[in-house]
């Protein structure tokens, strides 16, 4: 019962923030909004007893990513208001439509019971960080090293990207 | 679990070469010339590791590694044995843009030899969640590369547009793995497959709706329509020296991920999702072939021919585990038929530059008769002409179609292969028949793109007289 009332208000709230996030005109009221669903998802992950999911939900998106989008939207500018003009001007009108029928359809199959087949899916999940290193360094170490991966690829694409300027496509001597 | 180094070497090699580039690059201010020692000794090095993979794993004797986290099969050997050298041939083909970024070529490079790295990981996976960081590391490694130069109209567009829409795709698809693991309960392909070949489930929605995110998420990496409307605007506004290895290699990559998610774990609901690949392969065709026709721009209509291809390659998968193989056949000839086609756009219209008018190919016969007959070798081998290898690849797919009971799809593929004929024999007419512009450049062939389209050029003559060995071949590379 108390987890239904937890998920009721988080889930609205997360839902608002959403809708917040795409619909403000002013940035850091969206990026507002985004804050305030990451923080009700990481409520969900509390209620499913993910303690060390959820820490990080908070730590690391509402607190590292948030204040990166912060940053960067002080850098550009705050007072910048974005221009709404459409050059396609059915498309919103159609994508009101099918949110409303994918809304729809979402309510239809809820109400239907759909097996999943999992014959034991209500075993306790052990949320704590010994569980989780235990799982991520026996087996799913493979996975997390190749996001190491990931890493490189990310300082590597960030340094291509940014160190462009207009004249280093001059022909360079090759043998400099 | 089961640790074994052969199973991670191509990847390792891959990861040692990139870090030797940076950090050698980084301390020395090394030339180009040391980029490019250290790319080959990746590729060369992560080629043998695949070719030793598939002599110890091809055909039956596949296995997964790192607890269920890898599979080493045919399957994934051939396809390193495939995308390290197409990587190897694109990176050839656009050494000429190493060249012109200055200081941040080395980077390129490293994207590039990652990418392949990606690509390779996305064939050997046996778990989703390995599955969707393989497909993370392969795409947004291609994100930054498609938008490199920045240079031009288009570029920053091109780059914007693939990571977004990208992105949307990758969340699409990890929606799809959280659906398949509410309901099998694993994200392990294996343990799905034993799960599902073992339980009855009465009213499957959860799954099928989990399989339908998966196909869009995949769907839009290799091209296929209605999830394609990314790849014209990407393939025109990135620079020429990506362009080849960016259609080859996500080929190559998404249709391997493609079919092991389709014929592993989900290969029991092949009644439920080999209409809808059906109905996607049809859908290619027909949307690519019409587009391409309408197009101006070379890259731009090499796109839309790329969605055609990438509806023939469908029409393969639609038999499940027995046109694995036509599949692989048909992906391996055209990677290298789109590799050339692109090194060659690389050279006539520039290997930093977006655009490529058509107008720009008018008498290069005149100008450049071997780049004129190697790019009329590889039109009439994607059209399918007989005697090249894409007459092969599609009388492959074909058969595993028709073996399916999938008579309707392939005569849809005939009709469009047909229709396909104008626009790759309008270039042809255009390189020929057309007089060259007064000012038009006299192309500079570099030694890089002269073995890229060679190696290319001789793979789909080969191929198209002698299929029976690679034909061979592609029997082997099935998944465990």
């Amino acid at each position: 019962m108390v987890e239904t009332v937890v998920f009721v208000i988080f889930g609205l709230a997360a839902l608002f923030g959403a809708i917040t996030m795409v619909w403000a005109r002013n940035p850091v009221y969206s990026a507002m909004g985004l804050m305030m669903t990451m923080f009700s998802i990481a409520v969900f992950y509390v209620s499913n007893s993910a303690h060390f999911i959820a820490v990080v939900q908070v730590i690391v998106y509402a607190g590292a990513v948030m204040t990166l989008f912060l940053f960067v939207i002080m850098l550009i500018g705050v007072d910048k208001e974005e221009d709404r003009t459409e050059n396609l001007p059915i498309q919103r009108p159609l994508a009101l439509v099918l949110i409303l029928s994918f809304g729809a359809a979402v309510v239809v199959a809820g109400r239907l019971a759909w097996t999943t087949g999992i014959r034991n899916p209500l075993d306790p999940v052990n949320g704590t960080v010994e569980a989780i290193g235990d799982e991520l360094f026996k087996r799913w170490v493979l996975p997390f090293e190749i996001t190491g991966l990931l890493l490189i690829v990310a300082a590597a694409g960030a340094i291509a990207l940014a160190f462009f300027k207009d004249d280093d496509d001059a022909e360079v001597d090759p043998w400099r | 679990m089961n640790l074994d180094f052969l199973a991670i070497a191509p990847t390792v090699i891959i990861v040692t070469a990139v870090v030797l580039l940076l950090m050698v690059d980084v301390t020395f201010q090394m030339t180009h010339r040391w980029w490019g020692i250290a790319a080959a000794l990746g590729f060369v090095g992560a080629t043998t590791a695949s070719v030793w993979q598939w002599i110890e794993h091809r055909g039956d004797d596949g296995e997964l590694f790192f607890s269920d986290m890898l599979a080493v099969d045919g399957f994934s050997s051939f396809a390193g044995m495939l995308v390290f050298p197409i990587a190897g041939l694109g990176l050839m083909a656009g050494w000429q843009l190493v060249r012109g970024v200055g200081r941040r070529g080395a980077e390129f490079v490293a994207l590039s030899l990652i990418a392949a790295s990606g690509a390779h990981l996305m064939a050997a996976s046996a778990n989703l969640i390995m599955l969707f960081i393989a497909l993370e590391v392969f795409s947004i490694s291609l994100y930054v590369l498609a938008g490199f130069t920045r240079k031009g109209e288009g570029a920053d567009e091109a780059a914007l547009k693939y990571f977004l829409l990208g992105s949307l795709a990758s969340a699409v698809f990890l929606y799809g793995i959280a659906l398949i693991f509410a309901a099998t309960g694993t994200t392990s392909m294996y343990g799905a497959k034993a799960f599902l070949d073992s339980t009855l489930i009465l009213r499957p929605g959860i799954l099928l709706a989990g399989i339908a995110l998966l196909l869009v998420g995949l769907g839009f990496k290799v091209s296929a329509a209605p999830f394609h409307v990314w790849a014209p605007d990407v393939y025109q506004g990135s620079p020429g020296g990506v362009t080849g290895f960016l259609a080859a290699g996500a080929k190559i990559a998404g249709f391997a991920a493609m079919a092991r998610v389709l014929v592993v774990p989900l290969g029991s609901y092949i009644d439920d999702w080999a209409p809808a690949i059906a109905v996607m392969a049809a859908s290619s065709v027909i949307i690519g072939t019409l587009f391409a026709i309408a197009q101006t721009d070379l890259k731009r209509m090499l796109a839309y021919s790329s969605v055609a291809h990438a509806g023939f390659i469908m029409t393969a998968l639609v038999a499940g585990p027995a046109g694995i193989g036509d599949m692989w056949f048909y992906v391996s000839t055209y990677a290298f038929q789109v590799v050339g086609a692109f090194a060659i756009a690389a050279v006539v219209s520039g290997a930093l530059t977006g655009r490529s008018p058509l107008s720009d190919y008018a008498g290069l016969s005149g100008r450049s008769p071997l780049l004129a007959a190697a790019m009329g070798l590889f039109m009439l081998s994607m059209a399918g002409i007989p005697l090249t290898s894409g007459f092969i690849g599609k009388a492959a797919v074909f058969r595993a179609a028709i073996d399916a009971d999938y008579l309707w799809l392939v005569i849809l593929g005939l009709v469009a292969a047909v229709g396909g004929l104008f626009f790759y024999l309008r270039l042809i007419v255009v390189m020929y028949m057309q007089p060259e512009a007064e000012d038009a450049a006299h192309p500079q062939v570099r030694l890089g793109t002269r073995f890229a389209v060679g190696v290319a050029a001789v793979v789909t003559i080969v191929v198209g007289f002698v299929p029976w060995p690679l034909l061979d071949w592609v029997k082997d590379a099935i998944p465990l």
